[in-house]
């Protein structure tokens, strides 16, 4: 019992410690732990893939800042290279200040990657304020909130969105945020508009999100890092990309990290019952 | 092994490395990177801020456009500063008012019918559920577990009468879908934060030590 009094007392940075090699062990060794993509995540990529090529644009807002890198970067990296490698036509705006540049930067490297050409096959609105209004403008006229696209370039003046009005010309919208902001898409965009929205959120949020799933509000979610992960998995498994994956190299660690979690997790339960039973009087 | 010979390379994984090194104690070097992040933080959303609010939608419609209606809601917006005029601060109210009114005029009735109307929906037991009983997502089983899981924890938050008989059996059960719940929640919050330390590594072994290919 002494050991269990002993293992409460313990100084934290024990535990930082073993959760720092918990995690730079797997991603140093490259365990390659089994990996299947979640439903949710199949649903979203399926949903990209029923787009016909060069016909209509799927709408993605870049919804997150550095500190969701991780996590949202990879996300939108996948979903990006998905949509240039089908030929699908792809907005790109957001909705956080600090998105645009991150954003911009990962069209900047995946386009050449496929030989994507500015303005017929990909746009970049750029970042807007006013999350809520922007979302329901874009559904009377996208030109509304957008008048020029990131570099001052007048939307009319671009081939892709010679078509594009609305929500009614866009078949698939995905949120990538790190922010209640899908909740907005949820209800502005799908509830007002009918648009068909899917997202790829953190973590941390996602246990918000899972209703709008079950029922039928959204077409898809990617969860965190295992979300982007199964997205980057499953565009390797279709020959989209060559391109190493970035999540997919994380989830050792967090497999690792999450077993180990657990196990402080037991041990302080059960330490927890012992002190309590020492501590009633005998 | 090789290293990054990029100073910005350095720099961040230098800067990762002081903020690191508060978990074993706060100390200055931890306080310089903090103050360094909240500084220049700061300094960027000022300056997107202005481009994309104070330039777009005023300086240039009412400098280059001459459109003049705009200083109203500017004038309106002014308003929020008479919090610092003791005298005047109720002044502040009236944008406070004008935000208030619009926006629930908008979200309210999208809100009902989104957050309420679809997720009441969603919690029903439907026909298509009999197709695949066992379905773990859609099937019949899960929807009823989904309806009692519902009911029951809506029964624990119910508070005009005192929980005795089948209201106290029922808000028991609703008490474990809770902490279910938060489970969920914790597990994956720590997969959040564990994704960001990955993150981290991974540009530190990747970027600035050659470890990981």
């Amino acid at each position: 019992m002494k050991f269990f009094e002993k293992l409460s007392q313990i100084d934290r940075r024990w535990i930082f410690l073993l959760v720092a090699l918990a995690v730079i062990v797997p991603l140093l060794s490259r365990m390659g732990l089994p990996d299947k993509p979640g439903k949710y995540s199949l649903q979203l990529f399926e949903a990209v893939e029923r787009i016909q090529p060069n016909s209509q644009p799927v709408l993605i807002s870049a919804d997150y800042s550095p500190s969701m890198m991780p996590e949202l970067d990879p996300m939108f990296r996948a979903m990006v290279r998905h949509c240039l490698a089908r030929k699908v036509r792809l907005i790109v705006m957001t909705l956080d200040p600090t998105g645009a540049g991150l954003a911009e930067d990962a069209l900047r490297q995946i386009a050449p990657e496929y030989g994507a050409a500015y303005g017929r096959d990909y746009v970049f609105l750029g970042y807007k304020v006013g999350a809520a209004i922007v979302i329901m403008s874009i559904g009377e006229n996208i030109r509304q909130a957008y008048p020029t696209d990131a570099y001052g370039t007048p939307i009319d003046s671009l081939p892709m969105m010679a078509d594009v009005r609305n929500y009614a010309d866009i078949p698939l919208v995905v949120d990538i945020a790190g922010s209640a902001v899908i909740n907005s898409w949820v209800i502005f965009a799908g509830a007002r508009y009918k648009a068909r929205v899917g997202a790829g959120c953190t973590a941390v949020s996602s246990a918000d999100y899972y209703p709008f799933l079950q029922s039928g509000q959204m077409v898809g979610l990617l969860n965190g890092m295992k979300g982007a992960s199964d997205y980057e998995y499953l565009n390797q498994q279709r020959g989209y990309t060559s391109v190493p994956r970035v999540a997919g190299k994380g989830m050792d660690a967090v497999s690792i990290v999450h077993l180990l979690i657990m196990g402080f997790i037991v041990l302080g339960n059960i330490g927890y019952f012992v002190a309590k039973k020492n501590a009633q009087p005998k | 092994m090789t290293m990054s010979t990029d100073p910005w390379v350095w720099l961040a994984a230098l800067l990762s490395l002081f903020i690191f090194s508060y978990l074993y104690k706060d100390n200055p070097l931890f306080k310089f990177a903090e103050h360094l992040f909240t500084g220049l933080s700061v300094g960027y959303l000022i300056v997107i801020y202005y481009n994309n609010i104070v330039r777009s939608y005023l300086l240039n419609p009412v400098l280059a456009d001459h459109r003049w209606v705009l200083l109203v809601p500017f004038a309106i917006g002014l308003l929020y500063l008479f919090r610092f005029i003791p005298k005047l601060s109720h002044l502040m109210l009236i944008p406070i008012a004008i935000t208030l009114g619009i926006w629930n005029g908008i979200a309210l009735p999208l809100t009902i019918e989104a957050d309420i109307i679809r997720q009441m929906q969603g919690t029903m037991i439907n026909t298509s559920m009999f197709r695949n009983p066992w379905d773990p997502y859609t099937g019949l089983a899960v929807g009823i577990l989904i309806a009692v899981g519902v009911i029951c924890t809506i029964t624990y938050f119910f508070f005009s009468r005192e929980h005795k008989g089948a209201l106290k059996v029922s808000a028991h059960i609703g008490i474990w879908f809770v902490m279910i719940g938060f489970g969920a929640s914790f597990g994956y919050t720590v997969m959040a934060r564990v994704s960001l330390l990955i993150g981290r590594l991974q540009f530190m072994f990747t970027e600035w030590i050659h470890l990981i290919k």
